[in-house]
């Protein structure tokens, strides 16, 4: 299958032109990172230490792209990239995963399931893993995946994910990304939902040099409800650029989205997000909201939230802010003790956590939790 | 006003459409269809421009020439404007005129008809009023003069106070900063100059009033405002045209500069005919404690891609732009705000409304951008949209940049529609469909609409109620 499926994508991939300055998908991003040309895909990988277990997950273990321990007979691997398609600026990177990962992970189910993946990434080149999440009608599908670095060699992991929600199905989903500071990440997640259906996608940032993530929640059918969260804590060196798409193709759909940035050191954070209405698509209610919390005076926040409606009878709308901690709260706080950093620490995990409690998923919540306490630990 | 002119503007109003009716071409000066070198002699000879003025259109034609339309992010329908069947310049030679008496009895009755002579000698302290390529007439009353105060015809200004004209010209607005900017540097014709010595405070407006008469015609007013220490003065514009079978250009641009604690007020009220393309560029520079606030509503036109810019320069400077949009049937109100801090406390709020009747798009597509190392800068922008028929559109473009921590911006935009119940609630009460939907629609912009002056208030209430028959039901 591989076969037949990637020569063409290989040949579309060496048509199609890296992303270039212009591109309005590229506004104010690190285009140049994106060029990935003569980056070789990356061998055989080495198992890092493995973190404590999810109660009543089933728990698969990647290093690199072989799958080194547990099974699911509900997850299938299978030959070769799902082909994802890039609809917010990168498809020549879509191409690439298309015609170069060599297998996708297949999970699907009609009943509960509760599955952590976690992908131990070592060695310099490219790394492509790929998962499709089938949740057939009432469904409920549990999901952890981690990306973890195991060495500090320079790894580029381009991965692609996509969920497709039945009719009633529910899937919870929370990504994070732990990886080393001078690895890059590119992210794909698309997500399809059919009527009364239910998606709360959540991802954590905490590591990477760079990342570019594009997200895109297709809401097609009546009911349905698709939530988006975010939490990204760069420090200097780091940056991070996502952007995401709601597009609203049916009647009385809901999405949200709820993306908090944390900027420390020298940061950066790009956040170009859009809900599209459809013409016809009445009832629809969409949000969008993007906060940056601004901890150094070195810090760089950039913001384009944005709308375009296409029918009438809709609540739509999005907020954007920047701000740092407020001298009141820091007051208050050391007025009971606790020292100016201390304070400054904790409102600004309390901002994150904002976002996680979305998840309302009592294991997802704290494993997120400690991811973020983690990545403070490490900043001034 | 004679009661025949009465009628026909009387007639104009119930056919909703205030600015269509034309008069006959007569030019002594036509500089021909398309765009070249020679186009660009020709302007400068018949205006008698010095040579550094000319060197400047010729620098401005290549830097247009080279420019690529910028449909990577704007509407594909600027392709359609065909920049060699466009004329550049049309005129008949004369003087602007410093009394109405003096002015052609047809030009005299277009603004007539739109009302400008009353308005005048009922409250403004000086108009210009633009046919074509240039100004008709153009007046300061005396008592201003007196104090220096300088309104002229941008071609003037450029000739007879260089001294003043010069250091600013081309400096907010550089000729390169767009493509339609570079093309209105290159054939740029009337518009003002306006100078207000240090301290003067102007009570009453300036006016210009702009027309375009003729087929085909491109307009590319050009407008320089230099308020100097202290000075406060409030400008205000309007512009029609009638319908002609073939789209019609109107490319300005505006440069407004506020010295240290000057306000400058500019206000512009909006109603080209819906086949006028209008990419007009319009920026501040604020320097320490100055204001500078746009006022802007756009009704008429085709396109119009308008994003009215404050670049604060000074520290405590302040920007504001209120924005009223509203886009018909085959209309795209393309409009939005640039806000620049460049030093410490600067301040720039940003309020947009925009309406959707029947098929019309509104955009709303701003930029905020607070660089390193600066403190205490804000930035507050709301964008509210509200859509009247199931196949309006509307869209919000937004790009904020912020570094650093000492400073709060906030965005916030939303959509929405006049709700069933309030329409039902005002019919109730007696209103048709439509008059609960004009005040509806009034009662959404009634707040922005109290910050233009009286007698522009009550006009756009006016224009919006037309321009909302027929929207439903």
């Amino acid at each position: 299958m591989s076969a037949t499926f990637a020569s063409p994508a290989l040949k579309e991939f060496e048509e199609l032109d890296w992303p270039v300055r212009t591109e309005e998908n590229w506004r104010f991003g690190s285009w140049k990172e994106a060029n990935l040309s003569g980056l070789e895909t990356v061998g055989a990988g080495t198992i890092g230490e493995l973190p404590e277990p999810l109660e009543g997950f089933t728990r698969l273990v990647f290093a690199n792209r072989e799958l080194v321990s547990g099974s699911s007979e509900s997850a299938e691997l299978v030959e070769g990239s799902f082909g994802p398609t890039s609809r917010l600026g990168s498809p020549k990177l879509a191409a690439l995963h298309t015609a170069k990962s060599k297998h996708t992970l297949h999970v699907r189910s009609a009943t509960d399931l509760s599955l952590e993946l976690i992908y131990f990434v070592s060695g310099e080149g490219l790394f492509l893993p790929g998962v499709v999440i089938e949740a057939e009608a009432g469904a409920n599908i549990r999901l952890v995946k981690r990306f973890i670095s195991v060495d500090d060699s320079a790894a580029v992991v381009l991965t692609a994910t996509d969920v497709r929600a039945a009719e009633n199905a529910k899937v919870t989903c929370l990504v994070t990304q732990e990886l080393n500071h001078r690895s890059k990440l590119i992210r794909f997640a698309d997500s399809t939902l059919q009527a009364s259906s239910h998606t709360k996608l959540a991802v954590v940032h905490t590591g990477a040099k760079w990342v570019r993530e594009e997200t895109y929640s297709t809401v097609d059918g009546s009911d349905a409800k698709s939530e988006i969260l975010s939490v990204a804590l760069p420090d200097t060196g780091q940056e991070y650029d996502q952007r995401t798409f709601q597009h609203h193709g049916a009647r009385n759909t809901y999405s949200d989205l709820l993306f908090k940035n944390t900027l420390f050191g020298k940061a950066t954070t790009i956040f170009s997000g859009l809900i599209f209405v459809d013409e016809g698509a009445h009832g629809t209610d969409a949000y969008q909201t993007c906060r940056n919390l601004m901890m150094t005076d070195e810090c760089e926040a950039h913001s384009m939230p944005g709308l375009e409606i296409n029918a009438d009878d809709v609540k739509c709308s999005h907020g954007s802010t920047s701000s740092r901690v407020s001298d009141e709260e820091i007051f208050y706080l050391m007025a009971r003790g606790i020292t100016a950093k201390d304070a400054r620490s904790l409102v600004a995990q309390g901002f994150s956590i904002e976002a996680i409690e979305r998840l309302e998923d009592g294991q997802l919540e704290t494993l997120a939790i400690e991811v973020v306490a983690r990545k403070f630990a490490t900043v001034e | 006003m004679n009661s025949e002119t009465a009628t026909v503007k009387q007639v104009a109003l119930e056919k909703d459409d205030v600015g269509n009716f034309s008069f006959p071409e007569s030019h002594k000066f036509d500089a021909g269809y398309g765009l070249t070198k020679d186009t660009i002699d020709y302007i400068s000879k018949v205006k008698d421009e010095p040579a550094w003025v000319n060197e400047f259109r010729h620098r401005a034609l290549k830097t247009f020439e080279s420019k690529p339309m910028p449909t990577n992010w704007a509407t594909k329908d600027l392709e359609n404007i065909d920049f060699d069947k466009i004329r550049y310049y049309l005129s008949d030679g004369a003087q602007p005129k410093r009394s109405w008496d003096d002015v052609p009895p047809e030009v005299l009755e277009t603004f007539d008809r739109l009302g400008v002579p009353e308005q005048e000698r009922a409250f403004l302290a000086g108009v210009e009023a633009q046919y074509d390529s240039e100004a008709a007439y153009s007046n300061v009353k005396e008592a201003l003069a007196d104090e220096g105060v300088i309104f002229v015809t941008c071609s003037e200004g450029l000739k007879e106070h260089e001294e003043i004209f010069r250091p600013w010209f081309g400096k907010v607005i550089p000729t390169g900063d767009n493509k339609f900017s570079a093309l209105n540097s290159a054939v740029m014709s009337g518009g003002s100059f306006i100078y207000i010595p240090p301290g003067v405070k102007v009570k009453h407006p300036l006016q210009a009033y702009f027309r375009i008469n003729s087929e085909n015609f491109g307009q590319f007013e050009r407008t320089l405002i230099i308020a100097d220490e202290g000075s406060e003065v409030m400008y205000m514009e309007g512009c029609t045209a009638p319908k002609f079978e073939t789209a019609t250009l109107h490319s300005a641009v505006v440069e407004l500069v506020a010295m240290k604690g000057a306000k400058i007020q500019y206000i512009t009220v909006q109603n080209w005919s819906s086949n006028v393309f209008n990419l007009v560029t319009k920026r501040g520079l604020a320097h320490e404690d100055a204001e500078i606030r746009w006022i802007d509503c756009n009704i008429g036109s085709r396109l119009t891609m308008k994003y009215p810019g404050v670049v604060m320069k000074g520290e405590r400077a302040r920007g504001e732009v209120i924005s009223i949009a509203l886009a018909n049937d085959g209309q795209h109100q393309d409009t939005g705000a640039k806000m620049i801090h460049a030093a410490n406390n600067t301040t720039s709020n940003v309020i947009s409304k925009s309406i959707s009747v029947g098929e019309g798009r509104s955009t709303y597509r701003g930029q905020v951008h607070i660089p390193k190392h600066l403190k205490g800068c804000k930035n507050n922008t709301e964008c509210d949209a509200l859509l009247i028929n199931t196949n309006s559109r509307t869209d919000t473009y937004p790009a904020i940049s912020v570094k650093g921590n000492q400073h709060v911006t906030q965005h916030e935009a939303s959509v929405s529609q006049v709700s069933e119940e309030m329409l039902f609630y005002m019919q109730q009460r007696g209103l048709s469909e439509t008059q609960a939907m004009s005040l509806a629609v009034n009662g959404f912009i009634n707040d922005l609409v109290e910050e233009f002056p009286m007698e522009y208030s009550v006009e756009l209430k006016r224009l919006i109620d037309l321009e909302m028959e027929g929207s439903v039901g």
